[in-house]
């Protein structure tokens, strides 16, 4: 990601009657140019994206980059979320803007961002485009892994102008992480990452919440799949025998009174983890919190 | 059928039955089959009575049900694309498994009951629509009735799955994909249970199938009551196709190329073309339920892929065969 | 078993004028009646009324002395053959196979087919003269022999009465007296008859009694010298035709060409 020029304060006259002649630019090169005063980054997309920083109205259509917006002290620049940004708890008084796949191009232009978060997914792509038409910067995001959090923390202190509170809030991060992860050992128990119950579904080794059981001591079951999510036949379960499943489903576990699951150890043992929370579906700060509540779990069962 | 082919058709149940039972995510030959079966102590006996039986049971009786359902469609609305689901069922079913999942209904067995009645209940607007002056069940707008009831039904369902805020319910329609992942001895037996009457019934009216394949005023001039007849067989295939949504989600193409691969072999007699219809329909599924269990192991393909994967060039081949 | 129809009017929903109007029939034994008339006379119509399939405005249709409506559909058939104009084939049987469908009335649902069955198809085969063909796919045969197949699979239903539809449509001259022979035959060994025909001609020869037909109503009725004459079928035919008279008097029709005057 390159940075290039930092906006001094007496640039800023000159800069107010060059800006027509350099929108205009922009707009007739239909892509985004690099604005002079302003930072030069490079998304996940591999777009290169001229961002005037500091943001001072966030459009974060990703629930990761609200709960980090908040936890960087930036929260009040965030004017726009999604339905499923759910932490912290302020992010309730932001404008709930609806889906982050394939969002309301209207709903984001009424809250007049100048940059706009949207999670890195070929149907965002057409919109990132749309919006950096209309002269606003929209960064593609990958936020699915525990190693993209202090990258993204980062990059958001950095459009935010709030770079030492990101640098202190990744560098927690990271620390807590280390503490937190388990080193690999020989006897990790087998966890099986039930994801849906009719078709039961699990998730390979790339996903996150892999990942998450990985650090907390615990293989998943079926992570010699490298397919994101897939359908699995309780016959597979049965055989590689889990000692624990973890479900991540809402409400009650309705699979374990079914007959078919009966043959199925854990079933019968009842060694289920039911996790709830959004921490365990997206990367973030409370990851490291997350992978103790597993760890815990994973002892109770080992015992 | 000859005797050659009918001792081939009964050779391939079995083949596709000790098939069913040896592959899977941990393959097994059919001796380690054999000792499963046998004795409950033998290493694979669990596997084998308690996952792969009850599912290779279900998935030959749904099919087998699927086929004869087809093959008593095409000849009663003498149409040869007739399939169970033109009926509009896998709309109602869709329906009634969404909201089931919507409501968040307690039970295991919710999902499943609300799908069937849901298939019911398009049925029931079908038929009411295709009664044309009120009284006779015209073919010609069952067909239509059907494919625009379904359709109807289907955009409901889609409308709820989209404005839903519950990723339970958008993710609705990977129930309906099914396959037979959920087999147990209880579902097989519900299914087994419920099935009977309905299949016997269908036998009992193969008769009136043959005289129904002629047109409605021939057919009465045999003897057959063409309105009671329509009645019967339509539903008894409306029961036994929502039934197997119910226990197995929407499976296609079954019923549809089934009945036309038979009779290329066999005699269009219905009395005996029905229950081979069923043996090759139970087979055909059965197989198709391995190759979804086994393509991709240890994941698993929903079988109504399978079965269209399959199926598409299979109906190619026999309409080249038919036409030739 | 006589089939008979007293003062029948039928009207189609959404029909201005009755299809049938008042028309009276009696199909008994050893009588062979022809229903002739213009397109659109209602021979149709009564073939469907006299089998029961059409609810009546007025009058009535009895067979044995019972209203028709009464007779289970399947018990119809035991008594009466009827041999509607068209039928589809969706499936095609074999011919030996396409007369056992005769049979189905008196086998039921369950019931094996029996020598007795495979005696009255093999029978009907024969009297109808496609006994060789017993083993080809229907598909595959002219329209003379189909029509023969489908006149076995009625005649395989051991009726007592036969109502047939225009059975020598599209067929050649040979098949068409080999049929009207054959009608002949059987309504004199004692089945009762009712044949509609646009074969004027023919029914002449063949009838004992002629119902004439037009617009719904029964015009005339009687011996074919009574009914075919001149004016009346002119008149009803709305075209010019001429009478002659072949063997013992049998009236044959001659349609007259424009310009042409009866010599």
């Amino acid at each position: 990601m390159g940075e290039f020029i930092s906006i001094l304060p007496g640039q800023r006259a000159r800069m107010v009657w060059m800006l027509p002649w350099v929108v205009a630019g922009a707009a007739s090169c239909g892509q985004a140019t690099a604005l002079s005063g302003s930072l030069r980054v490079v998304d996940d997309a591999g777009d290169t994206v001229g961002v005037a920083a500091p943001a001072r109205r966030i459009a974060s259509l990703i629930p990761a980059t609200t709960e980090l917006l908040f936890a960087i002290g930036a929260g009040d620049a965030v004017v726009g979320r999604t339905a499923w940004c759910d932490y912290p708890a302020a992010a309730a008084a932001v404008p709930n803007l609806g889906d982050g796949i394939g969002p309301s191009l209207e709903a984001i232009l009424s809250v007049r961002p100048d940059l706009v978060l949207l999670y890195n997914s070929s149907r965002n792509g057409e919109t990132a485009t749309r919006l950096r038409q209309a002269g606003i910067p929209s960064l593609l995001l990958n936020t699915d892994a525990l190693a993209d959090v202090g990258r993204i923390a980062r990059l958001l202190g950095r459009v935010s102008g709030r770079q030492r509170e990101a640098d202190s809030v990744a560098a927690a991060f990271d620390t807590a992480l280390a503490a937190a992860t388990v080193p690999a050992g020989g006897n990790a128990p087998k966890v099986l990452l039930l994801v849906w119950e009719q078709p039961p579904m699990t998730v390979g080794r790339g996903s996150f919440l892999s990942e998450l059981v990985e650090r907390a001591g615990g293989r998943n079951l079926f992570d010699d799949v490298a397919a994101s999510a897939g359908a699995v036949s309780i016959e597979a379960v049965a055989t590689r025998d889990p000692d624990l499943i973890l479900t991540a489903s809402e409400g009650p576990a309705a699979f374990i009174s079914r007959p078919e699951w009966q043959v199925v150890r854990a079933v019968r043992e009842r060694r289920l983890l039911q996790v709830g929370g959004s921490e365990f579906n997206r990367p973030g700060p409370r990851a490291p919190a997350a992978i103790r509540e597993i760890t815990g779990r994973l002892r109770v069962v080992a015992r | 059928m000859s005797r050659g082919h009918l001792a081939l058709l009964l050779l391939a149940v079995a083949v596709s039955l000790v098939v069913g039972l040896s592959a899977g995510t941990v393959p097994l030959s059919p001796g380690q089959v054999w000792a499963g079966l046998r004795s409950a102590g033998a290493p694979a006996a669990v596997i084998v009575r308690e996952v792969r039986a009850p599912r290779v049971l279900l998935a030959f009786l749904v099919g087998g049900s699927l086929g004869m359902c087809g093959a008593a469609l095409q000849a009663m609305i003498r149409n040869p694309l007739a399939e169970p689901y033109l009926l509009g069922l896998s709309g109602g079913a869709g329906l009634g498994a969404v909201l089931a999942i919507a409501s968040r209904a307690a039970g295991p067995w919710a999902v499943p009951v609300a799908a069937f009645i849901g298939a019911l209940g398009a049925v029931a607007l079908v038929y009411r629509l295709s009664l044309v002056s009120g009284r006779r069940l015209d073919p010609r707008v069952l067909l239509l009735s059907g494919v625009v009831v379904g359709s109807f039904f289907i955009a409901l369902m889609s409308s709820v799955m989209v404005l839903s805020d519950s990723a339970a319910t958008r993710n609705a329609f990977l129930w309906l994909l099914g396959g037979f992942g959920s087999s147990s001895w209880q579902s097989l037996a519900v299914f087994a249970a419920y099935a009977a009457i309905p299949l016997g019934m269908l036998l009992l009216n193969a008769r009136g199938l043959d005289l129904l394949a002629l047109g409605e005023e021939p057919a009465q001039h045999l003897g057959v009551d063409v309105d009671r007849t329509m009645r019967v067989v339509y539903v008894c295939t409306a029961l036994l196709t929502a039934a197997s949504v119910a226990a197995c989600g929407i499976i296609g193409f079954v019923g549809l190329v089934v009945p036309h691969a038979v009779r290329t072999v066999a005699r269009p007699i219905h009395r005996t073309l029905l229950p081979l219809v069923f043996l090759a329909g139970g087979c055909f599924l059965v197989l198709c339920d391995v190759v979804s269990r086994v393509v991709v192991r240890p994941l698993e393909l929903p079988v109504g892929v399978v079965t269209a994967l399959v199926g598409v060039p299979l109906f190619a081949l026999l309409l080249r065969r038919t036409l030739a | 078993m006589i089939v008979e129809a007293r003062g029948v009017t039928i009207r189609y929903p959404r029909s201005g004028r009755p299809a049938l109007r008042d028309v009276s029939c009696r199909v008994e034994a050893r009588r062979l009646i022809a229903a002739v008339g213009p397109n659109g006379s209602g021979k149709t119509t009564l073939v469907r009324a006299l089998s029961g399939l059409l609810p009546l405005e007025g009058g009535t249709v009895t067979v044995g002395g019972r209203d028709v409506a009464s007779w289970p559909r399947d018990e119809f058939a035991r008594v009466v053959g009827v041999l509607p104009q068209r039928e589809e084939v969706l499936f095609p049987l074999r011919v030996a196979e396409t007369v056992m469908l005769g049979r189905y009335a008196h086998l039921g649902p369950i019931a094996a087919a029996g020598d007795a069955d495979r005696a009255a198809v093999s029978d009907a085969l024969k009297r109808c003269d496609v006994a060789e063909l017993s083993e080809r796919p229907v598909d595959s045969l002219s329209g003379g022999e189909w029509q023969r197949v489908r006149l076995a699979r009625a005649l395989a239903q051991a009726p007592q009465v036969i109502i047939l539809d225009e059975p020598t449509a599209s067929l050649d001259v040979r098949h068409e007296m080999e049929l009207f022979e054959l009608f002949r035959r059987l309504t004199d060994g004692g089945l009762a008859t009712l044949v509609i025909t646009h074969h004027l001609n023919l029914a002449a020869r063949f009838a004992d009694y002629i119902l004439l037909l037009s617009g719904g109503e029964l015009v005339a009725e009687g011996s074919p010298r009574e009914v075919l004459t001149r004016e009346t079928l002119s008149r009803v035919f709305q075209w010019p035709v001429a009478v002659t008279s072949w063997g013992d008097g049998c009236p044959q029709i001659v349609p007259l060409r424009s310009g042409e005057r009866e010599s």
